[in-house]
């Protein structure tokens, strides 16, 4: 290897995707994780020794040991302290969608980041899914002629744990589920959202959860198609998998439909006691990952960056203004008022 | 780096071609066609070189990668353990069981790693159907099912259809599809004690074939295999399940795709096109050359063995027998 070795440290690995990312960037040649620290220290350490890797009792002392980048996979909240934390001290951070709970939290990280010349990027890792890939490929070519509208779903279930906690996660189904997709969208056309209407319901799905589990937004593009998105957790546990990335796309020559994730096996197994939609799709992970890697190697600006969650984090806090408001909430220059 | 030399460059070796092309780590130095200007024309394309003989190509690679028909893969095998290089060899590993074993066998002597290219075992969904079973999602394995269903092939026109439709040749539908489901099954369910088959094999239509296969394996499984080439054209339908006696894994080429397009215009009225894509690496030819480089290395242990792509084989022309004689063909008896 005359590539230089890659060496990358996690900062907060409370969100489950931060499993997926170091194992498959254990799995790639020239990259090394230098150790990891989270604020609970039971989490802390069953996570480093699942992974087998180093656990650093202070976020300082993982910063100390100079890694060139760090992965912010915390509770959402705290992403704003820890990539400020980190800002200068590495040359990119990965940081966890939604970017952040608040814009004026974005916006901060975002101009910390740019201050100290370090690079952002967002993970967003449904833009590394092939069939989105070649969605997007098929909407470049043009084979829809004038894009209408699109009927978009990100269910999920419900994850429980910090993610119902408003403190923590800043909102429960809506801002959880609206970014991956908006994200999408964006990317797509290079538009930006300019309104959104949303009906939003707080435990309407799991009695007493204390938070939005359920969400519907209306949203008009600036490209001028418009479109719909369900949030909602509404996969329950006998349900066959855990949700989906779905696309709809109307236009002028036809129709595309897009279930991001649909390659399964099904699997019936008494052990279980259900009947489970097992992934043979490619890692959608290990997309994301090969892409940061590269950035950080390579010294490029990210693929995708701390202005794409910022947009795409508008667009969700702009759905809970809506629902409290009763009408839609135009987005352009609004933003600053949208900050709760 | 591993100098590649591909024997054989008709519409399989373009496939394998196109993952050499971007594999890290191999170069395709050449290649040797009964058809000079097959040969020269796969140079043109993915650079390399044409070889006048299988001599001269064996004496400029590390590995010879094996695309021709059937028929032809005992000469090409021996000569080229005999040159001490690696081979992976295209299925089914041979046109006869004879032909097969003492291919396997003169590798084993020569030390030279021989390897069946049966790229079901590298297909994602093929690959996680395994994994589950031995993750023990389904208990033990007792009713197998698959299916391979198409049109009769013609990849390169007259000339392959020609060969496909010659059964002294090609074996059928049988051998030539049959191998692929056989050898998933066995990778499953283990080794195989007898089998049963009905089909059109000889039934006296050139240009159409199909097959239903039953088998008993030696655990007490039971299997159950169709392959087509008397489906419509531009129909291709694959199919698995495993029954266990804790669970069941279904996958069917029917089940809905990542992506659909419904497309109109006037003058080709409605288009439907279906697409479920993969990532480059997962790419199934990608991951088994990927796969027999690995081992070669010393990176990986190989997860198919020339005698599994000989008992592939056997199997199928057991099955063919069977279809012949009307009666079950029992694998340990079966010469072949």
């Amino acid at each position: 290897m005359s590539e230089k070795t890659v060496r990358i440290g996690f900062l907060g690995v409370a969100h489950m995707h931060s499993v997926s990312y170091a194992a498959n960037l254990l799995q790639m040649a020239g990259v090394e994780i230098v150790g990891m620290w989270d604020r609970s220290p039971s989490l802390a350490v069953e996570w480093s020794q699942r992974l087998g890797v180093r656990r650093y009792e202070q976020a300082e002392q993982l910063l100390d040991a100079g890694p060139d980048a760090v992965v912010v996979c915390s509770e959402n909240a705290l992403h704003r302290p820890l990539v400020e934390l980190a800002a200068g001290r590495v040359g990119a951070i990965l940081c966890e969608k939604p970017i952040a709970v608040t814009l004026a939290d974005a916006q901060a990280m975002i101009e910390r980041c740019a201050t100290a010349n370090t690079r952002l990027q967002i993970a967003f890792p449904v833009r590394f899914a092939p069939a989105v890939v070649e969605l997007k490929r098929r909407l470049d070519a043009g084979e829809l002629g004038q894009v209408f509208a699109v009927n978009c779903t990100n269910h999920g279930s419900m994850p429980g744990g910090w993610f119902v906690d408003p403190e923590l996660a800043g909102g429960g189904a809506v801002i959880d589920h609206t970014v991956h997709v908006i994200d999408l969208l964006r990317w797509f056309w290079n538009a930006e959202v300019t309104e959104v209407y949303a009906e939003v319901g707080d435990s309407l799905l799991h009695p007493d959860l204390g938070i939005d589990d359920a969400g519907l937004l209306s949203f008009t593009l600036s490209n001028g198609v418009y479109g719909s998105l369900d949030t909602s957790w509404s996969r329950p546990p006998s349900y066959p998998v855990w949700g989906d990335v779905k696309i709809e796309v109307v236009g002028e020559r036809g129709a595309i439909y897009l279930d991001a994730l649909h390659q399964y096996v099904t699997v019936a197994s008494d052990a279980t006691g259900k009947t489970q939609w097992v992934s043979y799709g490619s890692d959608i992970d290990r997309g994301l990952m090969a892409d940061f890697v590269d950035m950080v190697r390579s010294e490029r600006a990210p693929s995708i960056t701390g202005a794409d969650g910022l947009a795409a984090l508008a667009v969700a806090l702009a759905a809970y203004a809506s629902a409290r408001r009763g009408e839609p909430v135009p987005l352009e220059n609004a933003l600053p008022t949208l900050n709760r | 780096m591993q100098k590649i030399g591909v024997i054989g460059t008709g519409s399989i070796a373009d496939v394998h071609l196109e993952g050499w092309r971007r594999m890290p780590g191999v170069e395709i130095v050449g290649y040797y066609d009964l058809l000079p200007e097959a040969a020269a024309r796969a140079a043109q394309r993915y650079g390399g070189r044409a070889f006048a003989s299988l001599e001269a190509l064996l004496a400029a690679v590390d590995v010879v990668d094996i695309c021709t028909p059937a028929s032809t893969h005992k000469e090409l095998v021996l000569a080229a353990a005999d040159a001490g290089k690696a081979i992976i060899c295209e299925k089914p590993l041979a046109r006869h069981s004879a032909d097969a074993r003492e291919m396997v066998e003169a590798c084993e002597r020569a030390g030279v790693m021989l390897f069946p290219a049966q790229v079901v075992r590298f297909f994602p969904m093929y690959r996680r159907v395994k994994e589950r079973i031995d993750a023990g999602a389904i208990g033990k394995p007792a009713v197998y099912r698959s299916a391979r269903c198409g049109a009769f092939p013609r990849p390169g026109g007259k000339f392959s259809a020609a060969h496909y439709a010659d059964f002294a040749q090609s074996g059928g539908v049988v051998l030539d599809v049959g191998v692929h489901d056989i050898d998933f099954a066995r990778w499953c369910c283990g080794d195989i004690e007898r089998v049963f088959a009905r089909g059109l094999t000889f039934a006296g239509r050139p240009y159409q074939d199909h097959a239903q296969i039953t088998l008993r394996f030696a655990t007490g499984a039971i299997g159950f295999i169709e392959v087509s080439w008397a489906h419509p054209r531009g129909v291709f339908r694959t199919r698995v399940e495993v029954a266990g006696d804790e669970g069941l894994i279904e996958w069917d080429s029917l089940d809905r795709p990542p992506l659909l397009a419904e497309l109109y215009d006037e003058a080709r009225g409605l288009q439907r096109l279906s697409s479920s894509p993969t990532a480059p690496e997962d790419e199934p030819y990608y991951a088994e050359l990927a796969h027999f480089i690995d081992v070669l290395e010393g990176r990986a242990q190989p997860i198919v063995t020339a005698r599994d792509g000989l008992e592939a084989v056997r199997a199928a022309l057991a099955a063919i027998e069977s279809m012949r004689s009307g009666r079950p063909v029992a694998l340990k008896e079966f010469g072949g």
